[in-house]
Formats: C-alpha cells, sequence, structure tokens
C-alpha cells in the first residue's frame, strides 16, 4: 500500500528536523509505542501495541533513520513482527519552511502480512491515515514542551 | 392365517425424515471438538506469516518456559517422517517433499513450523506467541500466470519455472475440426479461487496406548480407512495398530477428502507426551491451511459451423496447483479435461494443461473437483457462440446434444456416458418459465432501459468415482449387513456419510430388501475397527457404489434368511414381506426375529448353510455415472449499482432414480448456494506478495441464507444401467449446473451493450463498470 500527506509542525525547519529523529518524542508521539531504544547509529528498537479492526497485539521491531539530509529529508523505515503478523513502513520525509513552521510531506509503502492482512486489510489504509494524524497532532503538543530538550543529552 | 399376497409398499423414492438430523439439531451429537479425555493435553500450531522464507532461527525455550506447555516441537524432530502424500501420478510430475513440519524454509502463508502442547487449549494459544522465528523473507508469487513468467520467483527453488507438470490430451481430429470451421470463437474464461468453508472445521485428536502399541486417532474426515493406511505409512507404524474414528463431520465438500499434516503431528505429539492430545483448526487457518478449490485460467477456441454444429474445442489450462500437492491436486484439472465436451456430441477435443505452484495454498477437490469449471467453460462458450452466430442459446444446446439414442455414448475424452436425455430437462425447465414470454419481455425490458437476462445451463457431471482403474487408491465400496440374533439389523458402510444422508437412505434400500421396518436398521459408518474397509464419500459416489455394494449384500443375506425361513415353514420358498417370512402358497409365516434367532441357535441348519446372517459385499462399478440437467436463472441487474439480483431459479436436474427426494432436494439446495457463492461472490483473494487478503469470514463473501433465491426444483427420472438402483448420485449437480446459468444470463442482460463475458465472482462494481464501458 502506498501512502503520502503532509502536515504542519508548527516549528522552524532545524527544530522539526531534530524533534522527528528524537527517540523520546517520537516514543511519545508514535501511537502505541511502548519503548523505544537505541540499538545503533540511527537505529533503535522498538516495542508498539497495534490495533486494527477485531485484532491488536504487541509488535517487537526497528526503526532505522537512513539517508538523513540535514534539515530537509530523511528516509524512516520501520519494520515490526508480532502475534498478529508483521509490517514494514519506508518512506521519505520532505520538510519545507512555510509560514506558521514546517511542512513535513511524506511518501512511502505499508506492507503487512500474516492476520493483519488477511483480516485487517480492508481497513488498513484509513488506520494507517489515523495513526500519521495522531503522530503528528502528538508531535505538535510536544514540539510546544520540549523547547529546551536536547536528544544527545539522554543517550 | 391371513395371507399378504399383495405387494407391500416400498420406501424407495418416499420422502423419508433424516433420520440423523434430530441429534444434529438438538445438539447431541458428537463432533470431533466435542471428544473430552481425562489427561488430554492440546496442541497449537506455530505458522508462518511468510509466503516463502528461510527459517535462519527458531528458539522454542520461551515458550517451554510458560507454565502448562509440556512440549514444543519444531521440523527436526519429525523430519525422518512422512512426507504427506500425493496420490495422483501424472507423467513426469513434480512432486516437493511435503514435511509435516517445515525444515528450513517455508512456502506459504500459513506453513506449520512447530506445534506447541499444554494443559489447556488457551495456554497453548499463547504460547505460539512465545516461539521466536527468525526469518530472511524471500520473494512469493501468488498469480499462476505470474509464476510461468520468466524471472518469476522460483516457489521451490530445485524447479524455476514453477511448472509441476504438463499434460496433454487429444481426441478425434482437431486439426480436421477447426480446418472445417466456418466460425471459431476463443475466450480466456477464469473459475476463481474459493475457500471450501465447511461449518465445522478441520479437527483431530489422538490417543497412543503405549501398552499395545495401538494408536486412536479422530478425525474430520471424508476417508477413514485411507486415512488409516497412508498415515500409517507417514508414521512408519503397522496399520493394525492404527483406529481411525470419524466422528459426526461438520462438512466436507471434498475439504477433507485429504491427507493433512496435522493429522500425522497430533499422532506424533501422542505418542511423544503419551497422552491423548486435541487440536482443532480455528476459522483462520481453516482458510490458510485446509485446501482451496478451483483456481483455473482457461482458454477456449470453439470451432464450429455457421448452422450451429459444434466441431471441436480446444483449451489451454492454468491450474494453480498452490505451493504443495495435496491428495489429488494435480488430478483435478484433468477432470474438467474428461468432462470438457458437456452434454455436446462433438468427437474432437484437444487439451493443454500447466499445473503451476504458486506460494498459496494448495489447491485440491472442492465439490464439483474439475466437473464445475469444465462446465463453466463450455457452457459460456455455448452461448459466446449463440451470440456470434446470432442464434438462440436453447436452440443451439438442442442442435449439438448426444442424441437420447445415441447412449451408452464414447465421448473424444473417452468416457462412455451410461444414458441420457439432455433435451428433456432443459425443454422441461423452458416451458416452467414460458422462454418465449421471457424472451418478448426481455425486448420491452430493454426497450424502456431495464436489464433483464435470461440464462441457461445444460451440463453433466461425472459421478460414482469410480472404476478402479480410473482412481488412484480403488473405486469400489463395501457394506457389511448383520442381522442380529433378536432380528435387528446393523449395516457397516465403508462409505463415510458426512451429510449426505445414507444412514436414512441405506435403511430405506435395507427395508424394502428385506421387508422390514425401517426403525429396526441402524447405519454404522466411519470406524476403521468396526467397519470392513471402505474408500469414502466424495464424487458422489456414497449411494452410487455404497448403495450398490448395501444392495448386493442383501442379496446375499436373503439368499439365507430364505433358506432359513423355508426350513422354519417347512416349504421350498418363502418370501420377505412386512417383517416375516411368508410361504405363499401355504400363507403361514414366522417373525422375522424368529428366523435370526433359528439362525444364531443353530439346532438345525438348512443344508450346507452356515450359522449366523452376515454378508459382506465388495462392488466394483463397471463406469461412472453421469447425471445431467437444466438451470435456467433470470436476473435483473441494477444499471444504477451493477447489483444482480435473481428474479426465478429453475433447476430440472437428471440424477437417475431418487430413493429420498428430500435428501436430493437438501443437496441440490446446498449445491446451488456454493454455485451461486462461485458466480456472485466468493473469491479467495492473495496480494501479490502470497498474503491472502479474504483472510475471514468479514472477508470471504460466503453466501447467507438471505441472499438465496428460491429454488425451483425438479427432476427427471433416467435410470443409470451402470448399477441395479438406477441412481447417479446428485452431491455436485448444483453446484455445476449454476455458475453458468447465472453467468449467462447475467451476460445476456448486458448483450446488448456489447457485453461477451464476464469473469466470476460478478461483483457490482464489475458489473458497474461494464455497464458504464457499455453506455460509453
Amino acid at each position: 500500500m502506498k501512502i503520502s500527506g503532509s502536515f504542519l509542525v508548527p516549528v522552524p525547519q532545524e527544530r522539526a528536523f531534530r524533534l522527528l529523529q528524537d527517540p523520546v518524542v517520537l516514543a511519545r508521539s508514535m501511537p502505541g509505542c511502548d519503548t523505544l531504544e537505541r540499538i545503533g547509529d540511527n537505529e533503535y528498537h522498538m516495542k508498539m501495541k497495534m490495533v486494527l479492526a477485531s485484532i491488536s497485539g504487541l509488535f517487537d521491531g526497528k526503526v532505522r533513520i537512513a539517508d538523513s539530509r540535514p534539515h530537509s529529508s530523511f528516509r524512516l523505515i520501520v519494520e515490526g513482527a508480532g502475534r498478529i503478523g508483521f509490517m514494514k513502513g519506508d518512506g521519505l520525509l520532505t520538510l519545507t519552511p512555510v509560514e506558521g513552521g514546517t511542512n513535513v510531506g511524506y511518501e512511502g509503502t505499508v506492507e503487512v502480512g500474516g492476520t493483519i492482512a488477511a483480516v485487517g486489510q480492508r481497513l488498513l489504509d484509513t488506520t494507517a491515515r489515523m495513526m500519521i494524524k495522531r503522530f503528528f497532532e502528538k508531535l505538535t503538543a510536544e514540539s510546544a514542551s520540549s523547547g529546551a530538550f536536547s536528544p544527545t543529552a539522554i543517550l | 392365517m391371513a395371507t399378504t399376497t399383495t405387494k407391500p409398499e416400498t420406501l424407495f423414492g418416499k420422502k423419508i425424515r433424516r433420520r440423523e438430523d434430530p441429534r444434529l439439531l438438538t445438539g447431541t451429537a458428537t463432533y470431533l471438538d466435542d471428544i473430552k479425555m481425562p489427561g488430554m493435553h492440546h496442541a497449537c500450531v506455530v505458522r508462518s506469516p511468510h509466503a516463502a522464507a528461510r527459517i535462519k532461527s527458531l528458539n522454542v525455550k520461551p515458550a517451554l518456559a510458560r507454565p502448562g506447555v509440556t512440549a514444543v516441537f519444531t521440523g527436526a524432530d519429525v523430519k525422518d517422517l512422512g512426507p504427506i502424500p500425493c496420490g495422483a501420478s501424472l507423467p513426469g510430475l513434480r512432486t516437493p517433499h511435503h514435511h509435516i513440519l517445515a525444515q528450513d524454509r517455508v512456502y506459504l502463508v500459513g506453513h506449520p513450523v512447530a506445534v506447541v502442547v499444554a494443559t489447556d487449549r488457551y495456554i497453548a494459544a499463547d504460547a505460539v506467541d512465545l516461539i521466536e522465528v527468525d526469518y530472511e523473507v524471500l520473494p512469493a508469487v501468488s498469480d499462476p500466470e505470474k509464476a510461468l513468467a520468466p524471472g518469476a520467483p522460483a516457489v521451490h527453488p530445485q524447479w524455476p519455472d514453477n511448472t509441476a507438470f504438463t499434460f496433454h490430451q487429444e481426441g478425434g481430429d482437431i486439426t480436421g475440426a477447426f480446418a472445417q470451421a466456418e466460425v471459431v470463437v476463443k475466450q480466456r474464461i477464469t473459475s476463481q479461487r474459493l475457500i471450501p468453508t465447511s461449518m465445522e472445521t478441520r479437527g483431530v485428536v489422538a490417543d497412543w496406548h503405549a501398552g499395545d502399541k495401538s494408536l486412536t486417532l479422530w478425525s474430520s474426515t471424508q476417508i477413514p480407512h485411507l486415512l488409516r493406511t497412508l498415515l500409517a505409512g507417514i508414521l512408519g507404524m503397522p496399520e493394525n495398530h492404527l483406529r481411525v474414528i470419524t466422528p459426526e463431520v461438520g462438512g466436507g465438500f471434498g475439504s477433507k477428502l485429504n491427507v493433512y499434516a496435522e493429522e500425522a503431528l497430533m499422532a506424533f505429539v501422542s505418542m511423544r507426551i503419551g497422552k491423548p492430545v486435541k487440536w482443532v483448526e480455528s476459522r483462520r487457518e481453516n482458510f490458510l491451511c485446509t485446501i482451496h478449490g478451483r483456481g483455473h485460467v482457461d482458454y477456449f477456441e470453439l470451432a464450429a459451423r455457421r448452422d450451429g454444429t459444434m466441431l471441436g474445442l480446444r483449451l489451454k489450462l492454468i491450474q494453480d496447483l498452490g505451493a504443495y500437492h495435496q491428495l489429488l491436486t494435480p488430478a483435478i484439472p484433468t477432470l474438467s479435461v474428461l468432462m470438457m465436451p458437456g452434454l455436446y456430441k462433438f468427437k474432437n477435443i484437444s487439451a493443454d494443461i500447466v499445473g503451476v505452484f504458486t506460494n498459496c495454498t494448495p489447491t485440491d477437490a472442492y465439490r464439483g473437483a474439475g466437473r464445475p469449471e469444465a462446465t463453466h467453460g463450455i457452457e459460456r462458450m455455448v452461448d459466446i457462440l449463440a451470440a456470434e452466430l446470432k442464434m438462440d442459446p436453447a436452440e443451439l444446446r438442442r442442435k449439438n446434444f448426444v442424441g437420447k439414442d445415441e447412449f451408452p455414448f464414447q465421448t473424444a475424452t473417452g468416457l462412455a456416458y451410461d444414458s441420457g436425455n439432455y433435451v428433456l430437462p432443459l425443454d422441461t425447465a423452458l416451458a416452467e418459465i414460458d422462454y418465449p414470454a421471457l424472451r418478448r419481455e426481455q425486448q420491452q425490458a430493454r426497450a424502456s432501459g431495464k436489464l433483464m437476462g435470461i440464462g441457461l445451463s445444460t451440463y453433466g457431471e461425472i459421478c460414482a468415482i469410480g472404476p478402479s482403474p480410473a482412481t488412484p487408491a480403488g473405486g469400489w465400496e463395501s457394506a457389511t449387513v448383520k442381522i442380529e440374533p433378536s432380528g435387528k439389523i446393523t449395516v457397516m458402510t465403508g462409505a463415510s456419510p458426512h451429510g449426505q444422508g445414507e444412514e436414512t437412505t441405506f435403511a430405506q434400500i435395507v427395508a424394502d430388501e428385506l421387508g422390514v421396518d425401517i426403525d429396526d436398521v441402524v447405519v454404522v459408518h466411519g470406524d476403521t475397527a468396526i467397519v470392513q474397509y471402505g474408500i469414502g464419500t466424495f464424487g458422489s459416489r456414497g449411494t452410487a457404489i455404497g448403495g450398490t455394494a448395501l444392495y448386493y449384500a442383501l442379496q446375499e443375506l436373503k439368499g439365507k434368511v430364505k433358506k432359513f425361513g423355508a426350513m422354519l415353514l417347512e416349504c421350498d420358498d418363502v418370501a420377505l414381506a412386512g417383517g416375516k417370512c411368508v410361504d405363499e402358497r401355504s400363507g403361514k409365516s414366522v417373525p422375522f426375529a424368529q428366523v435370526a434367532a433359528a439362525s444364531y441357535r443353530a439346532m438345525k441348519l438348512p443344508p450346507n448353510t452356515q450359522p449366523g446372517l452376515v454378508a459382506t459385499y465388495f462392488w466394483e462399478p463397471p463406469n461412472f455415472t453421469f447425471p445431467f440437467g437444466a438451470h435456467v436463472v433470470i436476473t435483473d441487474v441494477d444499471r444504477e449499482t451493477g447489483q444482480v439480483s435473481i428474479r426465478r431459479y429453475v433447476a430440472v436436474d437428471d440424477c437417475g432414480k431418487i430413493i429420498n427426494p428430500l435428501i436430493v432436494a437438501g443437496q441440490v439446495h446446498g449445491g446451488v448456494a456454493q454455485g451461486l457463492g462461485q458466480a456472485l461472490w466468493e473469491q479467495a483473494v492473495y496480494d501479490e506478495n502470497g498474503q491472502l487478503l479474504s483472510g475471514e469470514l468479514t472477508d470471504y463473501a460466503l453466501p447467507r441464507a438471505h441472499m438465496m433465491p428460491w429454488i425451483e426444483s425438479s427432476h427427471t427420472e433416467t435410470p443409470s444401467p451402470v448399477n441395479p438402483l438406477g441412481v447417479k448420485g446428485v452431491g455436485e449437480a448444483g453446484t455445476i449446473g449454476c455458475s453458468p446459468a447465472v453467468v449467462n444470463s447475467v451476460v445476456d442482460a448486458l448483450s446488448h451493450l456489447g457485453v461477451r463475458h464476464i469473469d466470476m465472482p460478478l461483483t457490482p462494481e464489475k458489473v458497474w463498470k461494464l455497464i458504464q464501458g457499455g453506455r460509453a
């Protein structure tokens, strides 16, 4: 499945770029995310709860940041597997300054398998959209409260 | 003493209510999941979420640490068992070694990887999630035509062309037929993958007795005896140490005409843990791990003269086999070829089958098994030809039917049709709907912008499967009749009925032959320790072959009963009627129970006669039987939504002599429901990575009761000369006759918009798009 869209984050581009790669902020913003631990350069171990239609379950996986071009774009690769199947997402995030903050455009693919595919395929599209929307809303809220935050301080 | 010389009323042909139903309807029947045993453990299977992957590592420790988990077994534990057998043999057939559990690679979503055994089913299910499997995902292919394309991912790396077999069959002079042709119509016709969806999923209970080294295995199967033989082979166990019991089976439709990994796996588990173990398939597992049906892409070419005379038929058949061969997987498309000429007399055919591996669930026998696909093909092609020639489809059919005086009729595919009168059901159905009036109505409807269609299908089918040379495991059936010392009668049939009502029809046959009350007859089946060897129930063979075996066993037994009766009455010959042996000359009689008692007491025996009253008969049929019929469907298509609604459904089926019209009606109704499912709603959908998207009943459009039309069912009766009962079989008729009638009807409704063919299922979206295309 292909996904694309954009969202306005009400902070300057440089800060938006940092926020989007900050594991603490990401952990708080990603819906269902339990933990996000650094396991290497730009690589994190993630545990999250996924709910789709009548099925739910824990996902164990990895988040990777690649092709990082500071302040303007990077790729976010998410892979997870659990009792309800597996999912793989690969997206390019592009940041452009606009009035009132930064426009974050995203474009990528989501692939699922196992029970999620067998049962939830028809709801996948709307669920993905909803999760992305919630993520950016949460990120916006985080951006208002974490001005002095330095990700490297805790890692 | 009063004499009874008038012929008593027989039960053959009577609407006797199914004796099975009270227990089935009141919840007092025992299905597999009702079996409970002291110390019984429960198993759940770990399955691959990937359609193709290498297993890099497998960690079962976290599952074993969970309280209540008794054992976990993986591929390494069972690598020496098996393989899961394929009974089909074709020249050059490639058969992948089908292990009970995956070894280092998985080939489809749902592939069993490990089994967790626990004291409780919920613990076992939860522990499945604790098994850590590290997969290296590999490219997969789910579409059979894409699998044949160069460079497609190889399902089995040793066969990069994904071709399991190719098969060619030819009859007559196909080149000559096409050379003579004045018109040739061609069409690609698909018969989509379907999921059989029996109400009861599969399930297995295995109980190992270490003391006498014997194993009892309960399975929801259609073939207890064949399962025992094949399972003994898989397990390397003497067959006579193994007992297979079939409890009540909640539907099979061919999907339980198989030997599955879980049957061997549970036997293995019980032997290893020394306890009984139960596994019951979930609905999601059922969709992924029990065989699918159909899965054809067919390219047809029909040659004819301008006057409508059909000359020859060419077929290229691409069969989606899935990742493995189950018991009959590669054989199913060969049945399509046998049936491809339908009811028509042209004698030139050519067929090429390509059996293709895909990373999907194996296909195998599903209600009709190859014959619905063939009938759909020929009946669509006849309508396409009629449209091309601007001929009435009924008239075109009549012109090409095998005539009623031409039986036995040798087909170009090597069959000998036993008997038939093909015009009769067609004309009966057309009279029923007043065909000419409907055609006039259709003209008026079109003039006012309404879409209405009349669709015909005249189908033939191959039943009573079959003579032993035509089957992989013997095509006969067996029956034992025992008259107990009290005069009560026990029948043991090797057929393993599971919804076909043979506890009733067989008792009718016994009651008629022995002149006893039907309530004195019990029919036993489905236990290899009690019932003599048998083949099972599939391919409409239960009554046509199993019933005939019973008939012949009864003839033997009747002779013996008469000898004892004559001895007791001191006469030469007696008749059996009204529960008595009657000397018709003197009018003296002796009750049946007294005759039975005398045979076991054996104070005196007739000359050359053993004590007791038991007879067993194994009957080998000389031929298949060939039922036929006509289904006519009137549809209205909503121009704005593409929704198809069925106004009338008229089925005139000829299944030979009818023993019980209620049971025949039930078979027709159920068959039509599954045919409509294929025609209008059902489809197993895979994404390009081999993920089954229609993985649950919420996504797989199985017909519901409210979606069914009223079925106007009637019959013509052309007896079969193949067996003394004159019966043919009716298990698949509804399904086979249905789908082409529905599609022909909808194509007929849209034909003036330039629509010539629509592939199933006829979803509103598909139909609506065609209407839009037609408008533009």
